[in-house]
């Protein structure tokens, strides 16, 4: 147990963290990352730019998912919809990339609302089923209209430049999206700690006691999906000015999954988790792959060869393990981690 | 005292079942009221329907001269109606104090763009909530929970929460289901001791359902009794426990009273 933790006023009690020591390692974090293009170099960089979309697009997942309880399996759709949306505004109108992210994520935050309305009277499985059509509708939408959409053709996304440098590549994108990435995450925790999270939390727990303290559950439901889809948006404008091109094939179902993964496995509901899970997963395939290139001969093309379906077996792997062993995720176990060491060496 | 709710006629059918039939009756401001009845004569479909979470088949509800019958579940808070329920309704994966803030939802209105920032109304009105909180975790005797998970305590302190999430509505109705059931017997005290403090402290008034006849012939100051979705009787505690209807349906004998 922490002990000592007087409280002297209310603003104490509804800040975020009021350890110094979790501030401190917040900052440390912070300098870190901002140096991070200094210390490593460009393949490494992708991999991390990559990561935070997975990280923004999780988090916003963990609003829909893990805090209001409405499973969701339409990520790969509000993925595609925010990266077309940036592509299209960047490459075919010439609009500025400070305005088409934000706009990739209100016309994300827009079609959820079209979305979010058939889904009220559904729950869990119901409802995964309905969001999974829409992914599917998204997807051929989007390949039907060539005229907006370069149909099968895709689009190359070009022209993306902020303060004169081009934030598609290299430093400027990783800084870019190192922003993105801390606003997504301190929004989501704000959120949390206000009537709107505490109202979602309150709606996935015990629904018909929401609507008892007043909590309009159309009203919030649509707002978790209108705020998710939102931050959603972002993490796909994000991959396609990584990317470079977008095409339908990009966003299957198996994003949709993969978001799902990153917020069971980190622990449902917790920002915190979100985080973690998703870097955990985006970084697995690099893992499995150093971990393969020791064990197998140099030459071996084994990895390369079955990269999709070990990687594929992998995720499965971990999704069983943690939800048979460590249901409450990453978060929890940081959280037994903490209070073991806390009492150590007594044992309560 | 003015009327603060009205009940006209109203029936509840489910199917063929009329659950309840008829039922007429009404609650003086600053009343502790009790409905009481023997196992399934409708009291909790009763409750229900004056909290809105079910719509009654016929009849009218009317709470401060406002006609509530075809209100959403949702509105009842705003215009000051709070309830509990009877088996546990917690938001069990959250802190006390998270519970308790809940229970603002309707004194709150930050945008969600203010909240995502933490900034101007959003922090001025969390602060302020907060305050809030401190003052019913006083009221309630609760400061050593304040922080741990409400599905981690034992069921009558969970139950002190629940009463809490609904005080914080700040409620002039507050509808009780079986609040003391499951409890020990100083846990029932305390929550008498409670229920006698928000009448005489703030003058709010309280609709329970209740099953505990000591809590009921201590500190109700008026008891209605259904049987079969029927009201069979309606009085002081005294008048209600001499009726012969009453003993014949419910309390079996005299004594038990």
């Amino acid at each position: 147990m922490r002990t000592g933790h007087l409280k002297t006023s209310p603003g104490q009690l509804v800040a975020l963290s009021d350890s110094p020591a979790v501030w401190a390692w917040v900052g440390a974090l912070a300098v870190g990352l901002i140096l991070l293009p200094y210390l490593v170099g460009n393949y490494m960089l992708t991999l991390v730019v990559s990561a935070m979309a997975a990280v923004i697009g999780a988090v916003a997942l963990n609003m829909l998912t893990g805090q209001t309880g409405l499973i969701s399996l339409g990520q790969s759709g509000f993925l595609a919809v925010g990266a077309y949306a940036n592509a299209i505004l960047l490459s075919d109108y010439g609009l500025p990339v400070w305005l088409t992210l934000p706009a990739a994520g209100l016309t994300a935050t827009g079609i959820s609302l079209i979305v979010g309305v058939p889904s009220l009277r559904l729950k869990g499985l119901y409802l995964a089923i309905t969001t999974l059509a829409f992914s599917f509708i998204i997807s051929h939408i989007i390949l039907y209209s060539e005229g907006l959409t370069h149909g099968p053709n895709g689009i190359f996304v070009k022209g993306a430049r902020l303060f004169g440098y081009d934030v598609q590549r290299g430093w400027p994108l990783y800084y870019l999206a190192l922003a993105l990435t801390a606003g997504t995450i301190l929004a989501a925790l704000n959120l949390t700690r206000t009537r709107i999270g505490r109202a979602w939390i309150a709606i996935r727990d015990h629904d018909i006691a929401a609507r008892a303290m007043g909590i309009d559950l159309v009203r919030y439901k649509l707002l978790a999906f209108a705020v998710s889809s939102f931050f959603v948006g972002i993490a796909g404008a994000l991959m396609s000015l990584q990317l470079r091109f977008v095409n339908v094939d990009v966003f299957g179902l198996i994003l949709s999954i993969e978001a799902l993964a990153m917020i069971i496995l980190g622990g449902m509901g917790s920002v915190a988790g979100a985080v973690l899970g998703a870097i955990f997963l985006s970084f697995l395939p690099e893992v499995l792959r150093i971990g393969f290139s020791l064990v197998t001969d140099p030459n071996s093309t084994f990895y390369t060869n079955y990269v999709y379906e070990i990687r594929g077996i992998a995720y499965g792997l971990v999704i069983v393990v943690f939800l048979r062993f460590k249901p409450d995720g990453l978060v929890g176990m940081w959280r037994d981690a903490k209070k073991y060491w806390s009492n150590w060496p007594l044992a309560y | 005292m003015s009327r603060i709710l009205e009940l006209e006629g109203v029936s509840k059918r489910f199917g063929g079942l009329t659950a309840v039939n008829e039922v007429s009756l009404s609650v003086e401001e600053g009343q502790i009221y009790s409905l009481i009845g023997p196992n399934g004569a409708g009291k909790t479909t009763l409750f229900n329907l004056i909290s809105a979470v079910l719509a009654p088949t016929s009849g009218r509800i009317v709470f401060d001269g406002r006609d509530i019958t075809r209100m959403p579940t949702h509105a009842l808070a705003r215009l000051g109606i709070a309830r509990t329920f009877q088996n546990l309704a917690v938001f069990k994966h959250e802190t006390v104090v998270n519970n308790l803030l809940v229970g603002l939802h309707t004194h709150l209105g930050a945008d969600p763009i203010s909240a995502a920032f933490f900034w101007g109304r959003a922090r001025r009105e969390e602060l302020k909530a907060r305050e809030r909180v401190e003052e019913i975790i006083d009221f309630l005797e609760i400061e050593d929970l304040r922080d741990h998970v409400v599905g981690t305590l034992s069921y009558g302190q969970q139950k002190r929460v629940e009463l809490g999430r609904a005080l914080a509505i700040g409620p002039r109705l507050l509808l009780l289901d079986e609040m003391v059931s499951g409890m020990n017997q100083e846990e029932r005290e305390d929550i008498a001791r409670f229920i006698l403090d928000l009448k005489e402290e703030l003058g709010m008034t309280v609709f329970m359902v209740e099953h505990d006849m000591g809590i009921v012939m201590d500190i109700s100051d008026h008891v209605c009794v259904v049987n079969h979705g029927r009201k069979i009787a309606d009085g002081t505690p005294a008048e209600v426990a001499a009726d012969p209807a009453v003993i014949e349906a419910y309390l079996g004998t005299k004594q038990a009273a």
